[in-house]
């Protein structure tokens, strides 16, 4: 639980980043915030599943 | 000339404010944009920064610095770490000069966030990176 966590606050504070440098419009900062949020924990689900079934 | 190349900037042609608002932001995480009003880019790229430096340490972490005193490529392996911890400007410099945050000792390094510790102090350092880059490009007219 505690790595979830720790991937979840580094997705959101990474995600709060990119989407205020980027982007020109405030909806499109959330919308690109909120994508960069969603990818980071997706990547790193499938990353950790991925890495879960290689015995080394 | 293409459309591309005529909408370059040179860096030289970028106004002193825009290098002090770079520099400013670079030092301190988020003062780049205070100093220019722009307090919610402030709030959120500051904040994200300074939360990002003070977890890394809560979670056990330490910041990396060249020692010259390991072997060779040992030695080498701290420089690109350490490029990205000094992108927090003045907290590296502050934990630098006081000789806080470097080492790490076996209890430390036993915690279990202690490699999410380091990895939080690291990424400070690189998001940093980018608000200076964002508050240099406001100062110089390349973004609103």
């Amino acid at each position: 639980m505690r790595h979830f966590l720790v991937m979840t606050a580094f997705a959101a504070l990474s995600a709060v980043v990119f989407g205020t440098v980027a982007k020109d419009s405030n909806r499109e900062r959330v919308v690109y915030g909120l994508k960069v949020f969603a990818e980071f924990m997706v990547i790193g689900l499938v990353l950790a599943w991925i890495l879960y079934f290689i015995p080394y | 000339m293409s459309k591309v190349e005529s909408g370059r900037i040179n860096p030289q042609t970028a106004p002193a404010r825009a290098w002090l608002m770079g520099i400013a932001g670079w030092l301190i995480p988020g003062l780049g944009h205070l100093l220019q009003g722009r307090w919610g880019r402030a709030l959120l790229l500051g904040g994200a920064v300074w939360i990002c430096f003070i977890s890394g340490f809560m979670m056990g972490g330490h910041l990396f610095i060249y020692s010259g005193s390991e072997p060779a490529s040992s030695s080498l392996l701290q420089i690109p770490p350490m490029i990205g911890n000094l992108g927090t400007g003045l907290l590296y410099i502050i934990s630098w000069v006081t000789g806080f945050g470097f080492s790490h000792e076996q209890q430390q390094a036993a915690l279990p966030t202690f490699e999410y510790g380091w990895t939080f102090l690291l990424i400070a350092g690189l998001l940093n990176y980018l608000c200076m880059l964002d508050a240099f490009d406001i100062a110089a007219g390349r973004k609103s």
